[in-house]
């Protein structure tokens, strides 16, 4: 899983080179790598990819901060997990 | 106290005065009568307001120069602050689940609507800051289709405001809000969930309106693009395009005409603008769509004395000695959209 997003994150949403290769923890909205349009870039292909369906609710910075945390909530949102889903 | 303080204050309190007291009076009247006094005001603030007038003539003249004559350009200048005086009305006629206003509002293009709805990905109507925009989105969710939009109250973030005229606005604009779906989807920097929260409201087979006139902020500029607008390039955002390749929900155009009777207006709906292509080839569609109306319709354009947001666009050259009002005042229309909005237009 978290190669399958660092590959998205790394071809489709990073602008800045130097980033890549992009860390699990290096942060997607302090260097500008998830603005609006691309966190509904990102859920379109986490809802697609992974068969999950991202609610309002669940659109927090500290899910979608970094691969690592974008890892984490996807597992958590994995079917029979959402009891412990953030947000 | 100076001249030019005072003359602030004077205009302030006419406003507070026009907007508070005057407006949901005039609104309670017969809309012949009712709009035909706020036309005697716009008149009134048209003569009063020298500096606007002349701003408004000069950002006229620079951008239509060519499809306005100088007896149109009048007329124009005429209408405009006629339009300005009249939209207090029409949000004044939102009560009752808006019939007062929708008495005056002919929908036109509904059936576009309707059917791109049909399809079950919501609908985006790309409009802009044209006429009483406002109060048309509110008519048309008081019609039944739940309107949310993507756009900031600027009166939240205008630098300069007290609290006081804060919370007046937020007062005036309370009836507007009430005929909204979801509370709008404000796109302040910072704020990075507002296309999903936009895709979340299609998806529920919402219509959400974009207005995409509105100059860019300092921090999305790098996503701005070319396009052709007003006879020349204008940086503008091409949200409505990617929203709409992302989420496979339409685009429709929407603008709301008012009639030359000033009471009675159109809210006319297009079909879909055809999204294939580059995103840059496809908003170049919308923006030539909202370019043409401003052109058959300037009067109906809020931009034109707002010369900061049309430097901001790159409509007009930054010029030496133009320079904004120091803040808005109670009873101006506020169109800046930026971190630190300047400007407002009188109304």
């Amino acid at each position: 899983m978290e190669t399958v997003i660092n590959d998205y994150i790394s071809r489709e949403l990073v602008r800045d080179p130097s980033l890549l290769p992009l860390a699990g923890d290096t942060s997607l909205l302090d260097n500008g790598v998830l603005d609006s349009l691309n966190l509904l870039r990102m859920v379109v292909f986490l809802e697609e990819r992974f068969k999950i369906a991202v609610g309002d609710a669940d659109l927090l910075p500290q899910n979608f901060s970094s691969v690592d945390a974008i890892c984490a909530y996807v597992r958590a949102r994995e079917p029979g997990k959402q009891a412990v889903a953030h947000g | 106290m100076g001249k030019g303080r005072a003359a602030r204050l004077v205009r302030s309190l006419e406003g507070v005065a026009y907007w508070a007291a005057a407006a949901p009076l005039l609104a309670r009247l017969p809309a012949v009568i009712g709009y035909r006094i706020a036309c005697w005001r716009g008149d009134w603030v048209r003569r009063h307001q020298a500096g606007k007038r002349a701003e408004l003539a000069r950002n006229l003249g620079q951008l239509l120069a060519e499809e306005v004559s100088p007896a149109t350009a009048q007329q124009v200048m005429r209408d405009w602050f006629r339009h300005a005086s009249c939209e207090a009305l029409d949000v004044m006629r939102l009560r009752h689940r808006a019939r007062p206003l929708r008495r005056l509002v002919r929908v036109r293009g509904q059936e576009h609507l309707e059917a791109a709805l049909a399809a079950g990905k919501g609908a985006i109507l790309c409009s802009a800051h044209f006429g009483s925009y406002h109060s048309g989105f509110s008519v048309l969710h008081a019609s039944g289709f739940p309107v949310t939009t993507i756009g900031r109250w600027q009166y939240k973030y205008t630098a300069g405001l007290s609290a006081a005229e804060r919370r007046f606005w937020d007062r005036v604009y309370r009836r507007v809000r009430r005929h909204r779906q979801r509370p709008n989807i404000e796109p302040w920097p910072g704020r990075f969930q507002v296309a999903a929260q936009a895709a979340a409201a299609l998806r529920a087979g919402e219509v959400v309106t974009i207005s995409i006139d509105a100059p860019p902020l300092d921090s999305d500029q790098a996503r701005a693009v070319d396009v052709a607008f007003l006879g020349r390039r204008a940086r503008l955002l091409p949200g409505v395009v990617t929203l709409a390749q992302l989420t496979g929900a339409p685009v429709l155009t929407c603008f709301i005409y008012r009639s030359p009777d000033y009471r009675h207006q159109v809210l006319e709906i297009s079909e879909p603008v055809p999204m294939d292509g580059e995103t840059a080839t496809a908003f170049g569609r919308c923006a030539a769509q909202v370019s043409a109306a401003i052109q058959r319709n300037p009067a109906h354009w809020v931009y034109w004395t707002s010369t900061a947001d049309l430097v901001t666009l790159g409509l007009t050259p930054g010029e030496p000695g133009i320079s904004a009002p120091a803040g808005p005042l109670p009873g101006e229309r506020l169109v800046r959209d930026r971190t630190e909005p300047r400007v407002a237009i009188p109304g």
